[in-house]
């Protein structure tokens, strides 16, 4: 475990933020632009800040509705999760959580919760979405936990490219369209220990799989 | 310190909200106690943001920004959301209204009582139900028809697979006979979820059995 944390450092060292547009600020260097804008939305209220990060994550949460059946209602989604996004704000945290990750959550909790609405259910149900699906522990700090959490979502996104395409495949339904394992094996006409071992794969590749204790 | 944890894929279902809401339940209380797998899930949930990046473009339309300003505007202004971290009522403190030990259980044979809460889940078809082992107590041997996805909520039980403490996480499927026991010290009691109703192996009848109806 120190080992790791060590090469965690090291990586963050000797690697230069290459993705960024803007040359970052020593101090800001593990910020991504979108997170700095976040930021901004969340202690100032800044307008201009909010307008960046609608029109880059807007048609991304409008395709994510569509991919996942809400095609009709794509752009409420997207209207709902901006409206979440700008009350939430002053929660974020850029050492806890790219902007990105935090908006996919949001964007997430929202297409569930317009879902139980749809289905009336939610007037029946005594928790609310964000009791079942939001992680807990939004106060707590853990440094190590943190850093990970950043550095994830960069390598995820390096290593994904590197993926064979039939692992993406899997992962994308699972995540675009909201199919369980279950149904990705049914619609590709695959066994689903097949899909398990693909996701299995990816995730190994992606190191998302820390230990599988039960497995 | 919890020792068995859910499998990635199952974690997974949960990050891209894929899971039923009782099985999405168990998952988080399990997240509540256990920063090992909060991370894991931290990190799928940056999987699914890169997914969504990664996919087609759309276009939005051009009035929206204004819409969701004038929204913004005609709402009060940014409540102080800092109480939302602290004394937040828990989920299951929610569902069920009151203290786990307070519930109107159902003595069954023995040792065991049980608590029927399917109905608190409106629209799902899975099985929901409390369990509670009194401390010492043993439970019948049985089996499972479909898969049964179980969280400790209080105490221990073990069987031959070893010690289930607090926010211990389990899946059984039909190839898992077994005979929980409950620890000493502490009433056990478990949440689970069953895709089918469990079998009793043993000699006792069907009409014993607390999960056949
Ligand atoms: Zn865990």
């Amino acid at each position: 475990m120190i080992k790791q944390q060590n090469q965690m450092h090291a990586t963050i060292k000797e690697r230069p933020v290459s993705t960024l547009d803007q040359k970052p600020a020593r101090a800001e260097g593990r910020k991504d632009p979108w997170s700095q804008m976040l930021e901004k939305v969340g202690k100032s209220q800044d307008r201009e800040a909010y307008h960046a990060l609608f029109q880059h994550f807007g048609p991304q949460i409008k395709y994510y509705a569509m991919a996942n059946g809400l095609s009709s209602h794509a752009e409420e989604l997207v209207q709902e999760v901006f409206v979440s996004i700008w009350r939430r704000s002053c929660l974020y945290d850029w050492r806890k959580a790219a902007a990105s990750t935090w908006i996919f959550t949001i964007a997430r909790n929202q297409r569930i919760d317009m879902l139980r609405k749809m289905r009336r259910l939610s007037a029946e149900m005594p928790v609310e979405t964000e009791d079942l699906w939001q992680i807990p522990g939004d106060n707590e700090d853990e440094p190590v936990t943190s850093l990970h959490r950043l550095m994830s979502e960069r390598r995820i996104r390096e290593s994904l490219s590197l993926l064979p395409e039939e692992q993406t495949t899997v992962i994308a339904k699972v995540y675009m369209e909201n199919k369980s394992h279950q149904m990705v094996a049914n619609e590709l006409n695959i066994p689903l220990g097949t899909v398990k071992s693909r996701v299995r794969l990816a995730l190994n590749k992606l190191k998302v799989i820390l230990q599988d204790q039960n497995v | 310190m919890t020792q068995h944890h859910p499998d990635s894929l199952t974690l997974m279902e949960f990050s891209a909200g894929n899971l039923t809401e009782p099985h999405a339940l168990c998952i988080r209380l399990h997240l509540d106690q256990c920063s090992h797998c909060r991370s894991r899930v931290d990190m799928l949930d940056s999987l699914g943001a890169v997914m969504m990046e990664q996919q087609p473009q759309v276009t939005v339309s051009g009035s929206m920004f204004d819409s969701i300003l004038s929204r913004i505007d005609s709402e009060p202004a940014v409540q102080d959301l800092s109480g939302m971290r602290k004394n937040r009522v828990g989920p299951l403190e929610k569902l069920l209204g009151t203290d786990l030990n307070a519930l109107p259980w159902k003595r069954q044979l023995g040792d065991l009582s049980v608590l029927d809460i399917s109905d608190r889940f409106p629209g799902q078809s899975e099985q929901v139900v409390l369990q509670k082992l009194t401390a010492g107590g043993k439970a019948l041997a049985h089996t499972h028809r479909g898969e049964e996805t179980t969280i400790v909520l209080q105490g221990a039980f073990s069987d031959k697979k070893g010690v289930f403490n607090q926010w211990d996480f389990v899946v059984l499927n039909q190839q898992d006979e077994h005979k929980p026991v409950a620890l000493e010290g502490d009433d056990c009691i478990t949440l689970s979820v069953l895709s089918a109703p469990v079998r009793l192996t043993g000699t006792f009848t069907r009409m014993l059995n607390p999960f056949i109806r």
